[in-house]
């Protein structure tokens, strides 16, 4: 195997990582925030693919530029979820809140099912395989501005979690709930914030995704799988291990791919997810609850 | 008073042949209706739709029991016991994919239920010497020996690189082709399975574009095939021929892709230019019924509905006599002539000649064998 295979395998799992990571953060937020874990994770980005696909579909509108719609309007669909569902069964069994966010998740998939059948959609753009070369190695167009989104989504989050006054108030509610109302954060709203928040994240990961991957009612649950790991990985409720857990992975299956065999690469994913924690339980940058 | 007259009707409506006479035949159709293969279920679905209109056209009524197995084989399996006692049907077309075939293939005796496969391609479903089990199509090792033939008729290519699913079609598929190829002097330079559905096959390509092989030979469902090509137009690979295995690169959304899917070439067990009995006719109808070309799979379910209802019809609806009828019959339909054979190594399997079609100009065109050829092959491949 040569260097520039090893390259271009390096660098095209940190892409593809950067869109994971935007789909880790969504759920880590959430479960940060409420404690609940978001089972419809994957299928609220399925939800926000479809309206990435009608968008230039129906309107014309460029996947990336959608991104401005789609952001929104995605914040609006999950602070309707939790306002109307979620909140209702915060303070219940967790198996009731899986329960819960299973049923909405499968709600989703299936109403998609209904309303747009099964069919395969692809969105085709003129650069949805198109790449540039820098020294031997080919870098993807679409991947590449999907991650600069990406990158450039994290800082603003980022920024907004510590230093507006909301972002300050939703991180004292996830650190403790209780305290947080005492001090009169009004904790239900910051509930409804920051499933809106997340979700609008899972529906951005949905729509920078959509040019180079395809889109389908059932899509949803393997990035649910993924978006866990990914979480688990960084430390529940972290938004920098989440970014971290991302690219980790990322990187991992892709190199994997090349030095050992495709078919190995969960082998190797998962090794290295056990790995860390037995080393540390509460992942990353997680910290320990007990 | 009441009572008479409707005994009376009952009487003579049993005595008139043919007015209330239920000669409805029970067949079951298993097929993937749901789930990540339900796009392709779909044209099953539609094929059998369309053969149960024909048929009924001919004065046979089917009385039809749909079953859904999500593409998993322990629910085919049970949707397959539920029709064989539940439903007591007197056969079964279907399922879809090669993983729910062989699961219900292994109880079809057991049951004592023929069932006839319509496009699962896994070899083994008819080489275990199954009573009651009838395929269609031709089974994996002709989706690639035909390809390779095909390229054989204009060069000798010396290298060749694997990427698939790993799924029972994939392996199956895969494993025979390294056979043929080993058979041919093509020297494998890269073998790599993938996960279906994943979004990124980048180092993959980049580690065999590395190899610089003549052939790229692909196995995949639906999507993953548009995916692939994606990433390889992406990376620069540029073999002598990319040929892909059946299935996704038989798709109208695959032909749709123009810019990726030019030049590719894949097997396949039917195209609508053949000159098979009524296969342009059936494509026509189709298309005008669903708005879209229909795919190998429609064909292959609408032919495997037609003759296992006809038999089943022919017999009464009786089990065993129509196991022993379709094993005797012959037929000539949309997918050419068909007869269930016990030849090397497999029972009950129609020898069923596979074509090769290549994208040219946003169509697909039938190139290989020759005497069913529309079009002359270009090669070597180029990205548009």
């Amino acid at each position: 195997m040569t260097f520039s295979v090893l390259m271009q395998s390096i660098i095209s799992g940190i892409l593809v990582g950067g869109v994971y990571a935007l789909i880790g953060i969504g759920l880590t937020i959430i479960f940060g925030v409420m404690r609940v874990i978001n089972f419809a994770h994957g299928d609220i980005m399925m939800v926000g693919m479809y309206m990435t696909y009608f968008l230039f579909t129906l309107f014309g509108i460029d996947p990336f530029l959608s991104v401005l719609i789609t952001m929104p309007l995605m914040f609006l669909f999950g602070a309707l979820l939790q306002k109307v569902f979620i909140n209702r069964i915060l303070g219940t069994l967790p198996q009731n809140q899986i329960l819960l966010t299973i049923g909405l998740g499968l709600i989703m998939s299936n109403t998609a099912m209904l309303a747009f059948t099964s069919d395969y959609k692809i969105l085709t753009t003129s650069y949805s395989s198109s790449s540039f070369n820098i020294a031997g190695i080919s870098i993807s167009e679409p991947l590449l501005i999907s991650f600069l989104i990406t990158a450039a989504i994290t800082v603003g989050l980022y920024w907004f979690l510590l230093k507006t006054d909301t972002g300050q108030a939703i991180r004292a509610t996830a650190q403790d709930r209780e305290a947080a109302q005492l001090m009169g954060i009004n904790v239900k709203w910051m509930s409804i914030l920051s499933f809106g928040i997340g979700s609008a994240m899972a529906g951005t990961a949905g729509a920078l995704i959509s040019p180079t991957y395809y889109i389908f009612p059932q899509v949803g649950s393997a990035f649910t799988l993924k978006a866990f790991v990914i979480t688990v990985l960084g430390g529940m409720g972290s938004i920098v291990g989440a970014t971290l857990g991302g690219i980790i992975i990322g990187l991992v299956e892709s190199v994997a791919a090349v030095t050992i065999s495709s078919d190995w690469k969960d082998v190797v994913v998962f090794s290295i997810f056990l790995l860390v924690l037995l080393v540390k339980p509460s992942g990353l940058m997680g910290k320990s609850r007990m | 008073m009441f009572r008479k007259i409707a005994a009376a009707a009952l009487v003579v409506g049993l005595a008139l042949p043919g007015v209330s006479q239920a000669a409805k035949v029970k067949i079951g159709f298993i097929n993937t209706i749901t789930g990540a293969e339900a796009p392709i279920g779909e044209n099953l679905t539609n094929g059998v739709t369309m053969a149960i209109e024909d048929l009924k056209k001919k004065g046979i009524e089917v009385d039809l029991t749909k079953e859904d197995d999500t593409g998993k084989p322990e629910k085919s399996l049970a949707a397959f016991e539920k029709l064989a006692t539940r439903d007591n049907v007197a056969g079964v077309v279907g399922p879809y994919t090669s993983a729910c075939s062989s699961a219900v293939a292994s109880q079809a005796d057991k049951y004592k239920v023929p069932i006839l496969i319509p496009a699962a391609a896994k070899e083994e479903i008819t080489r275990k010497g199954y009573k009651y089990v009838f395929r269609l199509n031709a089974p994996a090792d002709v989706y690639s020996s035909v390809l390779m033939d095909a390229v054989q008729t204009i060069d000798k290519p010396k290298t060749i690189a694997y990427i698939y699913e790993s799924t029972d079609f994939g392996t199956s598929t895969v494993k025979t082709a390294k056979e043929y190829a080993k058979k041919l002097g093509i020297q494998e330079v890269a073998d790599e399975k993938y996960q279906k559905g994943a979004p990124d096959f980048r180092s993959t390509l980049s580690k065999i574009k590395s190899k610089n092989p003549d052939l790229v030979f692909m196995v995949s469902y639906v999507v993953d095939a548009i995916t692939l090509m994606r990433q390889s137009k992406e990376i620069g690979l540029t073999p002598k021929a990319f040929l892909g295995g059946g299935a996704g690169f038989t798709t109208a959304q695959f032909l749709a892709q123009k810019e990726i899917s030019n030049l590719v070439m894949s097997s396949t067990q039917w195209t609508d230019d053949v000159n098979w009995p009524g296969a342009a006719d059936f494509a026509k109808r189709y298309t005008a019924k669903y708005k879209k070309e229909p795919t190998y799979h429609a064909a292959c379910a609408y032919e495997a509905m037609m003759i296992m209802a006809e038999t089943a019809s022919k017999n009464g609806g009786d089990r065993d006599k129509t196991r022993n009828a379709l094993k005797s019959g012959q037929w000539n339909g949309i997918m050419g002539e068909v007869k269930f054979a016990d030849y090397a190594g497999f029972t009950n399997q129609n020898n069923h000649p596979m074509l090769v079609q290549q994208v040219q100009g946003a169509r697909y065109e039938t190139i290989y064998p020759p005497k069913f050829a529309t079009k002359k092959p270009v090669y070597p491949f180029k990205w548009k």
